[in-house]
Parts: structure tokens; C-alpha cells; sequence
């Protein structure tokens, strides 16, 4: 089957006769050469943007006033928007393929967590709420 | 000022808008970090023959600018001298 005849953002079987379907854009075509390419400019600065949130996030935790933690949250959460935006085009490039989960298996954890949540020490809908930032 | 207002029973609540040799570390650190994030993303962005992430590109290339641009700030804004505590002018 052409995924390229696809129609933009459609379900591609995984392999013939499966049942989970693959989410996928159809690929766009890159030189595939030893130079550089425009896919692995964006993987080079996805992987950058990663890299600088782990440091960012190490940043902020040791931060010592106020102000500055709030600066460098507020860069930390900017820097993850980035590597959003740089994993959404290449998704959007067709350069990223996810594969669902099968409701089952999805169901089956959700009951054995939903059984855990008796150990919790408080009732459900706790007057603890989160800030707001 | 902290010993003149208060009595010495006064505790500080959170710490003073001070930077900490921990601080001035990191901000260093953070601000190379973004120096090159921005001039990779440009240089990127100019290797690149798709509009759309040559555009996507020269965006992050700004953004780690005004990164930089905060924390360099940072670093020139904060008190140095406690008697100035609460100051909230921007030198720019």
C-alpha cells in the first residue's frame, strides 16, 4: 500500500490484516545522502531543546529567590512549548509514527489502578488544590 | 536594612533577592547554553530548503535570544547591595 496516495492524517494499518493502526502523516521525502538533511536539522534541534530542559529544570529546583525561580520556570516551560513545536512539525512532516495501544490492555490497567486507589490515605476530591501559576 | 528595620527576632520568610555564587553558576552556565542554542537554530534554519522549517527555526533561533536576553538581565539586575532591597527599576 502507497502512503503517499493517502489522504493527509489518515490511519495506515500497521501491517496487512492488523487491527492496530499505525498514526502517521505521509513522509515527506528528504535527500537521503551523507549531507545534512532538513530531518535531521529538526532532530538535531529537538534533541537540543531536550537536552535544555533537563537543564533548566535542574535550574529552577536549585534557583535560590523568588524571582529568579520564576524566570527560569517560565523559560523551562517555554523551552518545552519549543520542542513541542519541533515534534509537531516533524509529525506533521510525516518523520514520527505512533502506535495506539489496544483498548484492552488500556482497560486492563485502568481496572488494576482503579483497585489501588483504596490504599489511598484520603477521600477522593481532596481539599489539598494545586497553585496556580 | 534588615537589621535596622526589624528587631532580631525578624526571620526572612524566602530569600532575598540576592544572587548566590550557586546562582551566578548556573545563570553562566544557562546563558551559553542559550548563546549557542540560537546561533545553532539560525545556522540550521539557513542549511535548511523547506520554508515551513526554515521558519519554525529562525522562531526558536528568537526565542533562546530572549532567553538569553532574560538572563542576562538577571545577572545585571539583581541587588547587590542589601540596602537597595526592593529596588524594581530595570537598567536596560
Amino acid at each position: 500500500m502507497n502512503s503517499h496516495n493517502r489522504p493527509y492524517g489518515s490511519y495506515q494499518p500497521r501491517f496487512q490484516g492488523s487491527a492496530s493502526p499505525t498514526i502517521k502523516n505521509p513522509s515527506t521525502q528528504v535527500q537521503q545522502g551523507t549531507q545534512f538533511n532538513d530531518r535531521d536539522c529538526l532532530n538535531d534541534m529537538l534533541a537540543t531543546e531536550k537536552w535544555l530542559t533537563d537543564g533548566f529544570n535542574v535550574f529552577a529546583r536549585e534557583a535560590s529567590h523568588q524571582t529568579l525561580h520564576n524566570e527560569v520556570m517560565r523559560i523551562l516551560n517555554e523551552t518545552h512549548q519549543a520542542a513541542r513545536d519541533v515534534f509537531n512539525l516533524m509529525f506533521e512532516k510525516g518523520w514520527y509514527s505512533l502506535h495506539p495501544e489496544q483498548p484492552s490492555q488500556v482497560a486492563k490497567e485502568y481496572q488494576k489502578f482503579q483497585g489501588y486507589e483504596s490504599q489511598l490515605p484520603h477521600q477522593s476530591g481532596g481539599m489539598y488544590q494545586p497553585r496556580q501559576f | 536594612m534588615y537589621r535596622e528595620g526589624y528587631t532580631q527576632q525578624y526571620r526572612m520568610g524566602q530569600p532575598p533577592r540576592v544572587l548566590s555564587t550557586k546562582d551566578c553558576n548556573y545563570l553562566t552556565d544557562a546563558l551559553s547554553w542559550e548563546l549557542l542554542a540560537s546561533k545553532k537554530a539560525h545556522f540550521l534554519a539557513s542549511q535548511c530548503s523547506d520554508q515551513q522549517i526554515k521558519h519554525q527555526l529562525e522562531q526558536i533561533s528568537q526565542l533562546h535570544q530572549t532567553h538569553y536576553d532574560i538572563l542576562l538581565n538577571q545577572l545585571n539586575n539583581t541587588e547587590h547591595d542589601h540596602d537597595h532591597f526592593g529596588y524594581q527599576g530595570y537598567r536596560q
